[in-house]
């Protein structure tokens, strides 16, 4: 890849690598032609089980996903199909559900990434301060990362169950009562809650890499500012938020990625209801396939969701600046 | 002096507020987990000392399978965590450190699935995992998590690899060292932070992972702590004690490594990102 960081920002990297050829060309004149095809043999065999594995399972299932997308396979019966043409992607256009759940997802992965990133900076901010006891901090904040989703959506829905979760009794505590409700059942604020678990599960992430970026911002660029009478805003505007631009647009890739294409956070917490309100692409297809049976059809919202995904990676690269920017 | 007091406090406040958030929820899952589930139904924030119990637990070892369930997520996870990382630091070897026409091709072409819509995969995947005879079985659960972590492993490890100076290969390929030794004896000691978080990061996908689980696995010989989760919050509505008991032990591995790996965790998760 040739993404680049304008400074090594990360600990590990601290030995700054220079951008020397690779090995062989600098080895001594005296090594054969034979002998280096013989050096990248070697390197192609090092990279053939990692390539197999992702092809023939990866790639070569997306591509048969494309395929299927233009046939009326079912899973009933998977090993007798015709080619349909368009007829799947007419169908998926004139769905209703489906484009609620299209909407959803886009608001979904918009609102939690942008949100992830401002919040992400807020506590790269508060985490980069050298106050006793930091170290303490940083090193915990990763946990809700580390969970697997089954448990962060068990963990939500105790919170906010009708009578006995935790957010109803501090209202009734506070004399809210009139505020209690089933949040995941009311459909205005069963969506508010996917996105909550996805800012709660990712935030940290964002927050921790922020800072370790920040961390590798040389400090006189800040002093020779001061210097000069800025004030900490454009402080931030000039010197720290240019200088995490590759990592800001690294963690959006990701997490663009990571919130269009998750099912479990919706499936798991509200299966998509209460009616369809919390309905995303991804548990839309999941039900059309395997409660469904219609292969085809999944298929074809799969390849919508594919381009769209696409379609997303290239506009953050777009707004946030180019990988090969130096 | 009074300003950097007040910046200091500001600091703990917006920390305390961040905490809050994010551990309140898991501790108060914790807490309940001990309490009987009357205790829980009392609706009381605070329970009272005599409230507190090991009854939970002893209930969700007692269900039918559990260690089934158990024995199922970790040897799947951990045999993940091995593929990958040995499939992977081979991969980010070559792609580090050999000359290889068509590289770009080879890196895009590793990493590219990584932006593939799981649930479009899911589709023919199951179609492939039945003709191969891989459904329900712990083969297949385990070679679709390594392929959904591999392309990011590969990713982070070239990264890691490439902030290796060169001169310890050239130094080690003088004394006589094979390209293979220099793997075992350069680079996988110097970058073993590295291979841990890479480890880790496929364990934890494979230990959550429910959507490809929930297909490819159709009995209860295959079943992870996930689906059983979930099977169980939906089948016990009442019984939350246990349903917080549970997902207590679905958490404690994880945490554990998680404990192991804190310090690298993001260093390693972004290190695919630096200067290649």
């Amino acid at each position: 890849m040739g993404w680049t960081f304008r400074y090594s920002q990360l600990s590990m990297s601290q030995t700054v690598h220079s951008d020397e050829p690779p090995s062989v060309g600098s080895r001594p004149v005296t090594h054969l032609r034979s002998a280096e095809m013989r050096h990248a043999a070697f390197g192609y065999a090092l990279l053939a089980p990692a390539i197999c594995v992702i092809l023939g399972l990866n790639l070569y299932p997306t591509l048969s996903g494309i395929f299927t997308s233009f046939t009326d396979q079912s899973l009933l019966n998977p090993n007798t199909w015709r080619a349909v043409g368009w007829q799947n992607y007419q169908r998926l256009l004139t769905d209703p559900v489906f484009r609620i759940s299209f909407i959803h997802s886009l608001v979904l992965t918009f609102s939690a990434v942008i949100l992830q990133v401002i919040l992400g900076l807020g506590m790269a901010h508060l985490l980069i301060r050298k106050v006793p006891g930091i170290h303490w901090f940083r090193s915990i904040a990763m946990v809700t990362w580390v969970l697997p989703i089954i448990t962060a959506v068990v963990i939500f829905r105790f919170l906010t169950l009708p009578n006995i979760g935790l957010i109803n009794i501090i209202l009734t505590t506070l004399g809210l009562g009139s505020f209690t409700r089933n949040w995941f059942g009311d459909p205005a604020f069963a969506f508010l809650l996917i996105l909550v678990m996805h800012l709660w599960r990712n935030v940290p992430f964002y927050g921790i890499a922020f800072m370790a970026a920040m961390q590798a911002i040389p400090q006189d660029l800040y002093e020779a500012a001061t210097i000069d009478g800025a004030s900490s805003w454009k402080r931030f505007w000039h010197i720290t938020l240019p200088n995490l631009r590759y990592i800001i647009l690294v963690m959006v890739v990701l997490h663009v990625t990571f919130t269009l294409n998750n099912f479990d956070f919706v499936y798991l917490s509200t299966g998509g209801g209460p009616v369809d309100a919390t309905e995303v692409l991804a548990t839309y297809i999941y039900k059309q396939a395997w409660s469904g049976y219609m292969l085809g059809y999944a298929s074809a919202g799969g390849v919508i969701m594919l381009v769209i995904l696409v379609l997303l990676v290239i506009l953050s690269r777009k707004l946030i600046g180019g990988f090969a920017e130096k | 002096m009074k300003r950097r007091s007040l910046e200091l406090l500001l600091t703990y406040a917006g920390l305390l507020i961040t905490y809050a958030i994010l551990l309140l929820p898991i501790g108060w899952l914790i807490v309940s987990s001990f309490r009987s589930n009357d205790s829980i139904q009392t609706g009381r924030l605070v329970p009272a000392l005599s409230e507190l119990t090991l009854t939970n637990y002893i209930e969700v070892f007692a269900i039918n399978n559990v260690f089934v369930f158990l024995a199922n997520s970790v040897v799947i996870a951990t045999s993940v965590m091995f593929l990958v990382v040995m499939l992977g630091s081979l991969g980010a070897y070559a792609l580090s450190r050999f000359a290889l026409r068509g590289k770009n091709l080879l890196m895009m072409s590793t990493l590219l699935p990584q932006f593939f819509p799981y649930v479009l995969i899911l589709i023919p995947f199951y179609v492939l995992m039945s003709n191969l005879g891989l459904v329900d079985t712990h083969i297949g659960l385990i070679l679709t998590h390594t392929s959904i972590t591999l392309p990011f492993a590969i990713w982070m490890l070239t990264g890691y690899f490439n902030a290796i100076p060169r001169e310890l290969d050239q130094a080690a390929l003088i004394d006589g060292c094979s390209r293979l030794g220099v793997l075992f004896r350069i680079i996988y000691p110097t970058a073993l932070p590295g291979l841990v978080v890479a480890g880790f990061f496929a364990f934890v996908v494979s230990w959550g992972d429910y959507l490809f689980v929930s297909i490819l696995s159709q009995s209860e010989s295959t079943q992870t702590l996930p689906i059983a989760l979930q099977a169980f919050m939906n089948s016990l509505q009442v019984k939350w004690g246990m349903i917080t008991a549970g997902t207590v032990v679905a958490i404690v591995p994880t945490m554990l490594f998680f404990s192991l790996v804190q310090r690298r965790l993001v260093a390693g998760l972004t290190a695919g990102a630096v200067k290649n």
